[in-house]
């Protein structure tokens, strides 16, 4: 992942716990990330807070002008590119909020206000996520999560979090999750090496 | 509800009964119709003189002229792609326009045009470049004829034609330019609809004058960009080839007002050539009408062909379409194949070019854009200090609406 600042997409709507974010594709380009699951992404307020979250779903919307041409077996490349590219049509992201930060300081529990609508959504780089990841309050927030697929979501925001570390630190944090894992889902064991399974 | 469908349901079954038997009738004049094009396919001196007869007994008369031999005539394009073939490499330019007319009701009179475009370079693979020009039109001088009254529609829409016509224009000889000189490559201009306007027969002659000297000279810097202006007409509704097949089957002495004007075929469109095969074109016509004569005048004379735009073979999959273009195009045999390959592979999805339907799709206004649009005007307006009002009619038409909702 790069460490320069790359948007995602701007806040369609907005609560306390999720908000969904528009986007035009699903391609990574030049300063546009392609939204993919389990990344941790960011709001910026005017008020100098930042609302973090995770991507937990993508939904690529239809049309009946889409449906034809799927229907109709046309496979013209400029007609593709054109609805890929220039038709209205946006992809939307879900996103569970999981804390927030205000100055140095990050919190991994709810923010005070939700973005606003049409806010910039800027994908985190791995310093931002190391530094968010560096506790792991976070994994109580989405082991609740209702709307989101938690387990496998966690899985992957694990994962990357792994990833955005130096190779010789990566097994140790996954261990160190995995024990606040354990500690969280004492009561639920199944769930716990389901959690674990998808992590191997 | 203010439609009370239960009280139409004896109209409905009526009007399904009358079109069944308006169906019927129609196929069997369509058939007889079809034995006289067999009887009188060639074209000859006589059938000329005719159709000259017709024209000078009735201004009015809208026949067609055969610019080929024969009245039956089929082509199919060389290197004709077929549905899995090869691409041509056409690129092909369509407008499309859409408005707000005045409405005095509203917070303000105003009126909007929008133009859509498309550019799409058959083969390239690249998505298509696509643009769409808004113009608010406000000030007395656009809102008012010289004789102090409200443009009507007629007269927006004629603006509107205006703009797609120039649009098309100016993005082929940006093509063209862009290209680097290169003529080889084939460039189509697409309108929805004919080439040439329909104008009420009480149009003032300054008027048409006018009129035909600005799309002519569209024409004709098309013609200068070496991009070919098409108008596509998607169900054609005219009986040009009908009105002179009837006179192929009259003498010369009986062709009058009353009988030009009274013709059994009359009320048929021209169905008659709904048995082309896929991507198959009928023989080359023009317009007998004086509007098209003018045209000639410019150096921009029309032609028309029809063609089966349908991908699948079978008469109930045909899809007519009639095709237009200037005669300094569909002269060149190679360039007119050229042309309805192009047009007949953008036409896979349902046999209406693709690159049309985008453009209807970037120019429309729909009601929720409207609404947003004078919810703009209407906050501009007070930032001047003017309370924005619609009528009292149009308050409660909203009122209305609201509760049906």
């Amino acid at each position: 992942m790069s460490d320069q600042p790359i948007m995602v997409g701007r806040v369609l709507r907005s609560s306390t716990t999720n908000f969904s974010i528009g986007c035009t594709r699903l391609i990574a380009e030049q300063n546009q990330m392609a939204p993919e699951f389990g990344a941790l992404v960011k709001a910026l307020s005017s008020d100098g807070s930042v609302a973090y979250g995770l991507i937990y779903n993508e939904t690529i919307e239809d049309d009946a002008f889409v449906r034809q041409l799927v229907a109709a077996g046309v496979d013209n490349e400029e007609y593709i590119e054109d609805q890929r590219q220039n038709r209205q049509i946006p992809i939307v992201v879900d996103v569970l909020v999981v804390g927030f930060g205000r100055g140095t300081d990050i919190f991994h529990r709810l923010p005070p206000q939700p973005p606003g609508t049409l806010d910039r959504i800027y994908a985190c780089n791995n310093a931002e996520l190391v530094r968010f990841s560096a506790r792991h309050d976070w994994l109580r927030t989405v082991l609740a999560a209702a709307d989101a697929p938690a387990d496998q979501l966690l899985a992957a925001a694990l994962r990357r979090a792994a990833q955005a570390r130096s190779p010789d630190q990566r097994e140790s944090y996954l261990v160190g999750a995995g024990r606040e894992l354990a500690r969280l889902l004492a009561a639920d064991l199944t769930r716990l090496d389901g959690i674990l399974q998808q992590l191997r | 509800m203010a439609l009370e469908l239960n009280k139409l349901s004896g109209q409905v079954d009526q009007m399904g009964q009358a079109i069944a038997e308006r169906f019927n009738r129609h196929r069997q004049l369509i058939e007889q119709a079809q034995a006289m094009l067999a009887e009188h396919a060639q074209v000859s001196d006589e059938l000329r003189a005719k159709i000259r007869q017709a024209h000078d007994v009735d201004q009015s008369w809208r026949g067609a002229e055969p610019l080929g031999e024969r009245l039956d005539e089929r082509h199919t394009p060389a290197g004709a792609v077929q549905p899995a073939g090869a691409v041509p490499s056409a690129i092909l330019i369509a407008a499309d326009g859409s408005q707000i007319y005045p409405d005095r009701h509203a917070i303000a009179t105003y009126y909007l045009l929008n133009t859509g475009s498309i550019v799409l370079r058959q083969g390239s693979g690249q998505a298509p470049s696509v643009k769409s020009i808004p113009q608010i039109f406000f000030e007395d001088s656009d809102l008012y004829d010289e004789t102090g009254r409200l443009l009507d529609p007629e007269q927006i829409n004629r603006q509107r034609d205006h703009l797609e016509l120039a649009a098309l224009a100016e993005l082929a000889e940006a093509e063209r330019s862009a290209l680097g000189g290169d003529i080889a490559q084939t460039i189509l201009t697409l309108s929805d609809g004919p080439l040439l306007p329909w104008m009420p027969q009480r149009t003032a002659n300054d008027a048409l004058r006018q009129e035909v000297g600005y799309l002519a000279g569209q024409f004709t810097r098309l013609q200068r960009a070496r991009a070919i202006p098409v108008g596509f007409v998607d169900r054609p509704g005219s009986a040009y080839v009908l009105r002179t097949l009837e006179l192929a089957g009259q003498n010369v002495e009986q062709i009058n007002r009353q009988t030009v004007r009274s013709g059994k075929f009359r009320l048929l469109t021209d169905r008659l050539f709904a048995g082309l095969a896929p991507n198959q074109r009928s023989g080359m016509f023009a317009s007998t009408s004086e509007i098209n004569d003018r045209f000639g005048e410019q150096g921009q004379r029309v032609a028309f062909f029809y063609a089966n735009m349908g991908h699948r073979p079978g008469l109930q999959n045909a899809v007519i379409a009639r095709i237009e273009m200037p005669v300094w195009a569909a002269r060149d045999p190679s360039t007119l194949d050229t042309a309805q390959n192009a047009i007949y592979q953008d036409c896979a999805l349902n046999g209406f070019p693709y690159v049309l339907g985008r453009a209807h799709e970037l120019a429309v206004v729909g009601t929720v854009e409207r609404a947003n649009l004078e919810a703009m005007l209407g906050q501009a307006m007070l930032r001047c200090g003017i309370t924005p009002a619609t009528s009292a009619k149009a308050e409660y038409k909203r009122l209305m609406a609201a509760r049906r909702r």
